[in-house]
């Protein structure tokens, strides 16, 4: 099955049925946009690539073979395989859009929850030194268990709560893995 | 036989109790983890790597073995027990699967999936024990031109044969050819694309961009698609195998185990060649050409041991050449690096025990599964109804772990979510991941190998044509890199599993159209 076209689901959709519209096979000939997008910026990636390995110092004793050979390769690389790439998306051409137990090809992209997704981790990226890694994983599978249509709020916080300290008791305590617990975890766990 | 003698040593090392317990933690970790729906065996590994990070080498190692192996019976349970696609190299078991656990045979389906899996990784596993000596006798003379030929031809093998578009595949790979140049390079000590982020030039860890590609962008991949409702887990019911169960399966098992191991040693390993070829020929011998698209056992026995077989296979290239040929082997790589331990042709004589207490605690996991599968099928069906929501929460929990394990920077923390966005994209139009992850980790092994023979040569580019094993695999690549184009060209696509079941031929479609009717590659 091919990608849908991009379709925003509207607020409040998450948890209903998916409905996407079965597509017809005129629509899944056309072009699309957003891999074109993408295989553009593989292209700006290979230019940035041989341009930037033209700054790369080499140093006065390596021959011609120094830093910056690789670099070049890799950037020709790129770019053929952009061009190329490019005018097949550009004619319509589609690659499979992955299969996944859970996914459901036929709906729409429900960007929502992956945005919501994005900026719990983020979140959470930040929070760690600030509040210990057990509560920031917390309030982040709350969220994203939330995002995706889990039902209620005290469950999901709980789940993610309980997981989230037994997986640090196990990895710092047992494990000694590096992972800050936070004041209140630290404190109440230090006589282990 | 010296292999004999070495593996016996292994054995000995292996079988101690507190390893037999590391080899049974990693099984049962491995396991589970693999059963659970959109995780795949690669996946299992990345997410797996940081319970290993305080154990030694050893041990470790011998928790990998059991990881390895589980992860990989793990998927095949998903597919038998979900009625949706799963990971490319289950998608074959799963076609006869579901349907005989529709039908209530999924235990018979279970069982035959175990023994299977039990039968081609015990022979798969000994065929690497015997085989890697001598593949070893023969690469220690290989010069730096000749690997970097062989990185050449796993590049292109992977980016073109596997998948379904060579184009979106190299692009792939020139993405983890690039994320595989951020750093300082190790030859001169300059900083590359590093963008002036002092973190960067240590370069990005193997794991940071594994558990990104994988975990975090299928969590958000299938974020955004979400099947909804109640998840359908069909029963692991009926009684396991009778008698004409396995006399129907054990030729399926030796075929599949003689299709995916050498589909698997290659460096254009992986498994779904050989399952997929594995299923058209049990289709085509059997006796039972009516029970196929209904249940037919034989399409579930060959598959799996085919799927196995291969992944046994693809252990031959990583330890005797340092090699990987498929992503689970590429993580594989990273965690070897890990330890300091670069696997090459030397790598069998300098840490000999080590190999050899792997090997042999493949011998024992693969024991150890065929144990455990039986008797907690229903354990994994309990985890197969795990709410999606929890689920995926739980993978990107488990994201933060391994990945704040590693440096303790939450830096990485951001730098797994912009590359989790792009597995994300990736996903979305079909660009596979594997080429990434083997350019990240082949990309600058492969320059090493390059700028070594440059430098003996002084610059002369000949140098790679040098050798005649060196022309040979570079005329491979070549091929491998022409070829499918050629072919899709020519005769359309593959056919997909779904036609496969239907008609029981690979066939190729007659024109370039058929590709926008049908839309799904293989």
């Amino acid at each position: 099955m091919t990608a849908p076209e991009p379709v925003p689901a509207p607020p409040g959709d998450v948890g209903s049925p998916a409905t996407g519209p079965p597509e017809t096979a005129a629509a899944r000939a056309g072009r699309n946009n957003g891999e074109l997008a993408l295989t553009v910026l593989l292209g700006v990636l290979g230019v940035y690539l041989v341009v930037d390995a033209g700054s790369i110092a080499v140093p006065g004793s390596a021959s011609n073979v120094g830093p910056r050979f690789f670099p070049y390769l890799v950037g020709g690389l790129i770019i053929v395989t952009a061009v190329a790439l490019g005018v097949r998306v550009f004619l319509g051409d589609r690659g499979p859009a992955d299969e996944s137990e859970d996914v459901d090809l036929t709906a729409g992209t429900d960007w929502r929850a992956v945005g919501i997704i994005a900026a719990a981790f983020l979140a959470h990226a930040l929070l760690i030194n600030v509040i210990g890694w057990p509560l920031a994983v917390t309030l982040m599978f709350g969220t994203i268990a939330w995002a995706l249509g889990a039902r209620g709020i005290v469950r999901p916080l709980l789940a993610g709560g309980i997981t989230s300290v037994v997986v640090w008791i196990v990895f710092v305590k047992a494990l000694n893995v590096a992972l800050p617990g936070g004041t209140f975890l630290e404190l109440a766990t230090s006589w282990f | 036989m010296d292999a004999l003698t070495d593996l016996a040593a292994g054995f000995a090392d292996a079988l101690t109790p507190i390893n037999l317990l590391f080899a049974f933690i990693g099984v049962l970790l491995g396991t589970a983890v693999g059963v659970l729906p959109g995780i795949g065996p690669a996946m299992t590994v990345a997410l797996l790597l940081p319970v290993t990070y305080v154990l030694e080498p050893t041990s470790a190692f011998i928790m990998f073995a059991g990881i390895y192996y589980g992860g990989m019976y793990g998927g095949s349970t998903t597919s038998i027990l979900l009625n949706t696609p799963g990971e490319a190299s289950s998608i074959m078991t799963a076609l006869e699967g579901n349907k005989m656990a529709k039908a209530g045979r999924g235990a018979a389906a279970l069982a035959t999936a175990a023994i299977g899996s039990f039968v081609a990784g015990t022979i798969g596993t000994l065929l690497l024990a015997l085989v890697a000596p001598t593949v070893v006798d023969l690469a220690i003379g290989i010069t730096a031109a000749d690997y970097f030929a062989l990185a050449v031809f796993a590049f292109v093998a992977v980016a073109t044969v596997l998948g379904a578009s060579p184009l979106r595949g190299l692009a792939s790979l020139g993405l983890g050819l690039y994320l595989g140049l951020v750093g300082t390079d190790v030859l001169t000590g300059q900083e590359r694309f590093t963008v002036g982020v002092p973190q960067l030039s240590d370069g990005i860890d193997v794991v940071v961009v594994a558990v990104a590609l994988f975990a975090v962008g299928e969590a958000l991949y299938v974020a955004s698609r979400l099947r909804h409702g109640p998840v359908q887990v069909m029963d692991a019911s009926g009684p396991y195998m009778t008698r004409s169960d396995l006399r129907r399966s054990w030729a399926p098992w030796l075929r599949g185990t003689a299709l995916g191991f050498p589909f698997g040693a290659l460096p254009a390993g992986g498994a779904e060649i050989p399952t997929f070829l594995s299923y058209a020929s049990e289709r085509r011998l059997t006796k039972h050409p009516e029970e196929f698209g209904k249940g037919a056992i034989e399409g579930v026995a060959g598959p799996e041991a085919a799927n196995n077989a291969a992944a046994a296979g693809v252990l031959v290239p990583l330890l005797t050449l340092g090699l990987p040929t498929s992503a689970t082997a590429a993580i594989l790589l990273a965690a070897f690096q890990g330890y300091g331990i670069q696997p090459g042709p030397t790598l069998l004589t300098t840490e000999s025990t080590l190999v050899w207490t792997l090997i042999a605690a493949l011998f024992i996991g693969n024991t150890m599964l065929l144990v455990l599968n039986l008797p907690l099928a229903g354990v994994w069906v309990k985890l197969l109804r795990i709410p999606r929501p929890y689920l995926y929460a739980g993978i990107l929990l488990f994201a933060s772990l391994g990945c704040y394990a590693v440096n303790a920077d939450p830096l990485d923390l951001v730098l797994l979510l912009l590359l989790g966005g792009l597995g994300f994209v990736m996903r979305r139009y079909g660009w596979p991941v594997a080429p990434a992850i083997i350019g990240l980790i082949l990309g600058p092994i492969a320059e090493t190998n390059l700028r070594r023979a440059l430098a003996i040569s002084g610059g002369d580019l000949s140098v790679l044509v040098d050798t005649w094993f060196s022309r040979i695999v570079l005329l491979l690549s070549f091929l491998a890199l022409v070829v499918p184009i050629v072919l899709r060209v020519v005769r359309g696509r593959r056919s997909t599993p779904e036609e496969l079941q239907e008609t029981g031929e690979l066939r190729h479609h007659e024109t370039a159209a058929a590709n926008r009717e049908g839309g799904e590659g293989s």
